[in-house]
């Protein structure tokens, strides 16, 4: 199956026209995003993010490499039709209305008139602007601006959404609004790639994540796997000496907090003879959980063991 | 595919022209043009009588006997020469404020994005500012042709030839804006070389006095290259004025050679715009 996004061997370095001067802002990165994935792309400022979304839709040249959309290189005007993108620091016209602007935006992409007028207020709607669109976007909030650019990037009903920091200024209301309509687009097949910063909101809702840093891929994987831990956390209450004791021995670690007993088990057959020797005891068992690792643990490791 | 290309086109002049009108001196051109047409119904009397005109009146003075046809081509001369100067002048400095904006960051990333080819975002944007002014002097010279046709008779069609040449001439210098807006991003270096030109222009046209004038071989080439080179917009001047009041033309060179300059320049837009990275 051809994947929604594919690059091979993606380099992108800029050259100072004065002095020389190089920055390899995108340094051989190959990744491959599946048809119907929620992707995340992360990285620390600078790592080259907007500059690899940027060579992925055509707004810059690759130095070398190959990026492409549903297998058709991306720098051929027909691969982009299947894609809508909300760029970072957008600055939208502010003369359009809310209205002129997905107008303007969806024609583009090549829809007819007739598709435009049922198309705009729908997602005027589903962005929860329905009452804003005969107002000029200079007159929109940040988060308003967002919201319309988002809009505007599925106009067309795209088969992948490249969205670059899109809850960027937008209040925790609006962030869950946003959330909810990516879940539906994600039930609808829709491929979601998303550069963000915000760990916490990749986290619930990517199903992959790419680490990038200084232009080069850090880590990869399924979200599952990365913060999966390897250990098993054992809390039990009113435990006797005696116990204690000999879980010790078998423990990697324990830690006593506010009456509570907290044992760190390797292995699952370990952490469940814990559990039969406590219950035999007549302990309250409070919690028996596998570790994680939240993905911010992952990523601040991974930026830092560069 | 052909319909898609032609959504695009249409989409892409529409929004020149939003932009352009919101910026209030496109709104000003127009008022000035509604002005001198409501100037010219209401307050121009003519009374013809056989071909003759016998009185002109403007704001009550009254003048007499003059040769109709005569009369009305200098008028259309006049207003022609206006635009051809002070109009252009006025079409430049708007229309180097309207091109460099698409390119700023942060707007023109997402019209890159789009399932359409850089060539085709250009010319759009460049076809739209041509229709802009195009639309503004056909507005302005038709209206006034009617007027004076209505009250004199007199339908010489040169007068609106010379507008075609005034669009003919503001098209070629919008492609050295829209060139330098590419290159550098600047509304001011844009402006300034389209003036540039502009200024030399008369200079230039006068190539065999200064040859004459020239002592070294190397100073006359230079200003034959600079005289063929550039838009001839002096002498497209002289030849729209030949247009109105009838006189022949007896040479078009002006003409294809500031039209090879054009499509040169666009070309040169047109591949800078291609290779950039945004
Ligand atoms: N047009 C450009 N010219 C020169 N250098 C550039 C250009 N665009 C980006 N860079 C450099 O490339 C590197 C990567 O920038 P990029 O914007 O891709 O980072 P990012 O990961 O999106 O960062 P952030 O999280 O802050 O948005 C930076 O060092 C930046 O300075
Ligand atoms: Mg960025």
């Amino acid at each position: 199956m051809t994947c929604a996004v594919e690059t091979k061997g993606l380099i992108k370095i800029f050259r100072n026209r004065w002095t020389g001067k190089e920055v390899r802002a995108v340094d051989g990165i190959s990744l491959n995003v599946e048809h119907g994935s929620t992707f995340g792309l992360l990285g620390p400022n600078g790592a080259g993010k907007t500059t690899f979304v940027k060579l992925l839709l055509s707004c810059a040249h690759p130095t070398a490499g190959r990026a492409m959309i549903f297998g058709r290189d991306s720098r051929e005007s027909e691969a982009r039709r299947p894609a809508g993108y909300l760029p970072e620091n957008h600055r939208f016209p502010t003369y359009m209305t809310g209205h002129g602007m997905l107008d303007f935006y969806g024609a583009l992409s090549g829809m007819d008139a007739t598709a435009l007028r049922k198309r705009i207020p729908e997602l005027l709607a589903t962005v929860g602007l329905a009452e804003w669109g005969a107002v000029r976007l200079g007159k929109y909030s940040k988060g308003m601006l967002q919201r319309v650019g988002l809009a505007q990037a599925l106009m067309h009903a795209p088969s992948l959404l490249v969205l670059d920091e899109p809850t960027d200024g937008v209040d925790p209301i609006g962030r869950r609004q946003i959330r909810d309509i990516l879940q539906s687009l994600e039930q609808q097949g829709v491929t979601i790639f998303l550069n963000s910063h915000l760990l916490a909101e990749v986290e619930l809702f990517c199903r992959d994540v790419a680490i990038i840093h200084r232009g080069k891929v850090a880590l990869e994987g399924r979200v599952k796997d990365l913060t999966a831990g390897s250990g098993y956390r054992v809390e039990a209450e009113s435990v006797p000496e005696r116990l204690q004791k000999e879980l010790r021995t078998k423990a990697k670690s324990v830690a006593e907090r506010n009456g509570h007993i907290e044992f760190l088990f390797g292995s699952r057959d370990e952490a469940n003879q814990a559990l039969d020797l406590l219950r035999a005891g007549g302990c309250a068992i409070e919690t028996m959980a596998r570790t994680s690792s939240t993905l911010e643990d992952v990523f601040v490791k991974t930026v830092n063991e560069q | 595919m052909n319909s898609k290309t032609g959504i695009v086109t249409w989409a892409l002049v529409r929004d020149t022209f939003r932009e352009a009108f919101a910026r209030k001196i496109f709104w000003g051109f127009f008022g000035c043009s509604t002005a001198l047409i409501l100037f010219f119904i209401f307050i121009m009397k003519i009374d013809v009588v056989e071909g003759a005109v016998a009185t002109v009146s403007l704001f009550g003075n009254t003048t007499r006997g003059h040769d109709v046809q005569r009369l009305v081509r200098q008028a259309h001369a006049g207003i022609a020469a206006f635009l051809y100067t002070a109009g252009m002048f006025l079409a430049v400095f708007a229309s180097a404020g309207l091109i460099p904006t698409v390119f700023e960051p942060g707007r023109i990333e997402l019209l890159l994005s789009k399932p359409v080819e850089r060539y085709h975002i250009l010319l759009g944007r460049y076809l739209g500012n041509v229709l802009v002014i195009a639309a503004n002097v056909f507005y302005l010279v038709l209206g006034v042709w009617i007027i004076f046709g209505v009250k004199t008779a007199v339908w010489t069609p040169g007068f609106l030839w010379s507008s075609v040449i005034i669009v003919f001439v503001f098209s070629v210098l919008l492609t050295v804006v829209l060139l330098i807006a590419v290159v550098w991003e600047s509304a001011v270096v844009a402006m300034m070389v389209a003036f540039a030109i502009m200024f030399m222009s008369p200079i230039l046209a006068q190539q065999s006095l200064l040859e004459r004038l020239l002592t070294s071989e190397w100073s006359r080439n230079t200003i034959r290259v600079l005289y063929y080179a550039l838009p001839k917009i002096f002498d497209l001047g002289r030849l729209a004025r030949a247009l109105v009041l009838g006189d022949p033309v007896i040479d078009w060179m002006p003409v294809w050679s500031s039209a090879l300059f054009g499509l040169v320049t666009l070309s040169g837009s047109l591949y800078a715009f291609g290779r950039r990275d945004y």
